[in-house]
Order: structure tokens, then sequence, then C-alpha cells
């Protein structure tokens, strides 16, 4: 579904990311681990194209697309429908003044979507919400509703494969343990590629097959997640771990 | 042996802002050792800070310092023995981070500059450069300089690592450990108050849920609210909870607040648990608090 070879993300002459490889197939989570500047985020993005005023180099096939030579149509049609983003603050990229049903809608049509009520109200129910809420505006959610909410939009969509950047970091530990367990059932029951961007080891630890660590923009180490927890090579995962609280 | 009075103690206290109260009748004292007040958003945490800080007047109850009530005591005094400590966005963006912790120094002690600096583990030349040229763990450490700079008895401190990566998260625990002040500590992280808090509260919409030493709480939770608070934290290798769906429920506004959310909720909890003595030193508001902790 992701698939990146010798990636490199260049501002001027600084390289802000490079990753040799990151594969991500169906059904499987891989997650990209670092603090502020690693490079995570810049990963993220690129692989949509959406690094701006960057030089980006290698090669990067998202769902069939080769993003880094397609032209600006062909990324229209797989963002947000094929591969959706899940952000940290989803609320401040709904419009205020539109119900989310409303939104949902407009992103369907958007993208030539035909989806009955019944099956926006289905994408609501897998994220274990009221379809209620579709009747409501962003300001009248919460954090984790919002995300979920965001997911939602991405399964109506169709969507084979999410990145999320951060999604559950500003959340409330509760709230953070359900907007996990359904993106760890999503990716079970509908085969979802999940590339997952975080700073939390302990919580990667819990969904991801396997870790990229970043630092510097350079990946440090990776391979699969339980080894690279349980038998950390590089210096840094080890600090990483030991200063988990 | 004799307890040792606490440095501050909320009294029945009610908070809110206009007429809608966000703090229910919580009394807690602060004691040695360290205490925390655990809460998710809303909990009201924040704004107990506030009043112990004597930035909001109760609506009801009091806050004591010692045996004098906050309403009547002179606050040039209190603001020096009592010191915040908020997220790092507090520093002024035009001083340089020595200008920042010499303004609260009086004239003839701005010598103690470099000492206070490296007190909190920052290098001397940190002193001439502006926040936006530090680290966000630097800034921390200005705010921690500059609230020690007075000498305070103790420190308020409210989510204080929660915006700092996890390596530099885990040097400023250490360096807060290692101060020496009393500390009141307001997080959302239950592993930052079990470094640093011998007894913890743990608060839900805007009451008092379940108090004791941390260790103790977090290893065996009285209220079902601590205990799914715990079970939610990812632990390396752990599976997470199931997804329940739950979280969205509203505090209830009868009966016991949690108890839409709660997985043990019974009839009973139509009627709201009262804080009780449920082990030595711990207190509980749950009817079912025996039976979690058998």
């Amino acid at each position: 579904m992701i698939e990146v070879r010798d990636l490199r993300v260049r501002y001027g002459t600084r390289t802000v990311a490079h990753v040799p490889e990151l594969d991500v197939g169906a059904g499987e989570c891989v997650a990209v681990v670092g603090e502020s500047g690693s490079g995570k985020s810049t990963t993220l993005m690129a692989l949509l194209g959406l690094t701006e005023g960057a030089e980006v180099s290698g090669h990067v096939r998202v769902c069939g697309v080769d993003v880094l030579t397609a032209p600006a149509r062909r990324l229209r049609e797989i963002r947000g429908a094929r591969v959706a983003l899940v952000m940290q603050s989803p609320q401040a990229a709904l419009s205020p003044t539109t119900r989310l049903g409303v939104l949902m809608r407009r992103a369907l049509d958007l993208h030539d979507v035909d989806a009955s009520e019944r099956a926006m109200a289905e994408a609501v129910e897998a994220v274990l919400l009221d379809p209620a809420i579709l009747r409501r505006y962003p300001h009248e959610v919460s954090g984790g509703q919002a995300q979920r909410f965001a997911i939602a939009l991405a399964l109506a969509l169709g969507a084979e494969a999410v990145l999320a950047d951060e999604p559950t970091s500003a959340l409330d530990v509760t709230v953070q343990a359900e907007v996990v367990g359904v993106l760890r059932r999503l990716r079970k029951e509908r085969g979802l590629a999940l590339l997952l961007v975080s700073h939390d080891l302990a919580l990667v630890s819990t969904i991801a097959d396997r870790v990229l660590v970043m630092k510097d923009g350079e990946v440090v180490e990776s391979g699969p997640a339980a080894r690279v927890l349980a038998e950390p090579s590089h210096p840094y995962t080890r600090e990483l771990l030991e200063a988990l609280p | 042996m004799t307890v040792p009075a606490p440095v501050l103690r909320a009294e029945r206290v009610t908070l809110g802002y206009g007429r809608t109260a966000v703090v229910h009748d919580v009394s807690l004292d602060v004691t040695e050792g360290g205490v925390g007040l655990i809460g998710e958003s809303g909990s009201g945490k924040t704004t107990l800070a506030r009043a112990f800080l004597g930035l909001l007047a109760p609506m009801s109850g009091a806050i004591w310092y010692g045996d004098q009530n906050l309403k009547k005591l002179d606050m040039r005094r209190f603001r020096r023995d009592v010191q915040p400590v908020f997220q790092a966005e507090a520093l002024d963006p035009r001083m340089s981070a020595g200008a920042s912790v010499a303004e609260a120094l009086p004239r003839k002690e701005r010598d103690r500059v470099p000492a206070l600096l490296e007190k909190v583990g920052l290098p001397a030349e940190v002193a001439g450069r502006r926040p936006h040229q530090l680290s966000g763990g630097q800034r921390q450490r200005v705010v921690i300089a500059r609230a020690l700079a007075v000498s305070p008895r103790l420190l308020i401190l409210d989510e204080p690592t929660s915006a700092l990566d996890v390596t530099v998260q885990a040097r400023i625990l250490d360096l807060l450990a290692g101060l020496g002040t009393e500390r009141l500590l307001i997080t959302h992280n239950l592993a930052v108050v079990s470094r640093l808090c011998r007894t913890a509260h743990v608060l839900f919409a805007g009451r008092v849920v379940e108090s004791g030493p941390t260790a103790e709480l977090l290893a065996r939770p009285a209220h079902p609210y601590t205990l799914a608070l715990r079970d939610a934290v990812p632990k390396l290798g752990g599976a997470p909870p199931p997804a329940r769906g739950r979280t969205e429920a509203r505090p209830a506004a009868t009966g016991c607040p949690f108890r839409l959310r709660c997985p043990l909720a019974v009839a009973a909890c139509e009627r709201a648990p009262e804080p009780r003595e449920v082990g030595e030193g711990r207190r509980a508001a749950c009817h079912r608090a025996e039976e979690l902790l058998s």
C-alpha cells in the first residue's frame, strides 16, 4: 500500500528527513517514532506530496500512485479518498458553521463516492460514535469524538490507508485508549494500512508491527516492534525507552 | 507520630466562573512529600490550582494557608511563599532568560542569577538568550529558576512537562524531584504523579473521587475511575483496554457523576456516594469501593 525507497526531503542544503526504506502493507501498522525535529512528520507529509517548498527525491508509491512524479490531479484523487490523513487536532480543519453530516456528505461528493445515509451512519458506528453526531457542529464535539469522526470520514470514503500524525497526543488517556482501540480493530476487520507518527513508544508498542526510530532527520533504527522495543540496538532508542515514565 | 500541619488546605471548597460551579465541595490538604491532583480535561484541576494560588475566590468554603484564611491574608508575603510553575509559554519573548530570572529578585540580589540557572541545570551562557533561542526543556528550566528566585515554600506546578519530549521530560522530573521544595502537582499524567508525589487525589467532574498514598492508590484503586485511568495508560508491549465507546458520556448530573461511564454501576449509584474512609489514609467516593479493593 505504501512503499518508500531512499526518500530525502531537503530545505535548501539541509536534509530534514531521510528514509531509506519504509513499507506498509494492507492490514499492517508501522510507526515512525521520534522527538521534535526528528523528521517524522515531514516524512508523513512527503507521502502525500504535501511538502511545499522542499526538494524531495527518491521513490514514493502510495496506493499505486507514484507520489513524486504524479500530476496534481492524480494526487487529489488519492488524498482523502484512498489515503486519509488524521491529524492531532482535526477540529481545526472542520468548518465551524457546518454540521458534521453535511461535511461528510461534501467530502463524499467531492470524491464522487456514492454513499447512503445508512452507509454514513455505519462509518460513524464503526468508530464507536452515535450517528446522532452527524447532526452536530464541530464545537459541540469533544477532541476524542472529532478524532474518531476524522477516522469515520476515512472509512466512508473507502480509504485503504490511514496516515495518522500524533492522533492521540492531545487526548485524555482514557479517550486515547479508545481511539487506539478503534484503529486496532479497523486494521484487523477492514485491512486498513496504518502509518502512525508518534513520540510515545509505549503507545506504539500496543499497536505497531514495525517501528522506525528517527533522530535529526535520519532513521537510526528500524525493525519489528517487539524486537526494537525489547532489544534496542541504537543508543537513542535506549534513551527513549529509559525516559518512559 | 505527629502529622505535620498542611501547607495549604481546601475546606469544602466550591469554585466556579460566574454562577457555574465547576469544582464541588472539595476538601484536601497539601502536605509534605508532594501532592498530586490527577484528572482529565474539564475535571477542575486547574481551577483548583488557581484557587490555591489565591487567583480565584471560592464561591463557598475556604482555602487556608497555615491557620490563616487566604481571603484575609497579606498576599505580598503569600505570593513569595507559594509560586506557580505553568507551561513554559509564560516567559516574556522580549526578555533574555537572565533578565526574566533577575526580574523576580530584589535589586540587591540580582547577582544570584547565575547560581539559580546552575541550580536548574542551565549553562551560564543561557542567561543572554531569549525564549525563542531556547529549547522547550530549557524554557521550562528558566520558568522553574524564576519561581525558585524568591525561595518559595511550595511550588504549584500545572502540567509542567506535558508539552515536552519524553527524554526532556525525564530530566525535568529529575530536577523537580531533587529540589527539596514542597509541591502541588496538577497533571493528567499518572507516571509524573507517582514520581513526584507521596499523596494523590483523583478528580472527576469537579469532585475528588479518590485520595490516598500514590503507590497504593495506583496499585489497588478503590474507585472505578482511577482504575480506568490507570489501565488506559499504554504499557510497553501491553495491549490497550478494549474500546467501549463510553468515554463521551457526560458526567451524570445526579447521583455518582461517573456512573454513566462506569462498568460497575448499579442502581445504588443513582444516589451520590459521599467520600469515605476505605483503608489507612485512603478515601473514595464509590458505593463499591470495598469490592474493588478486595
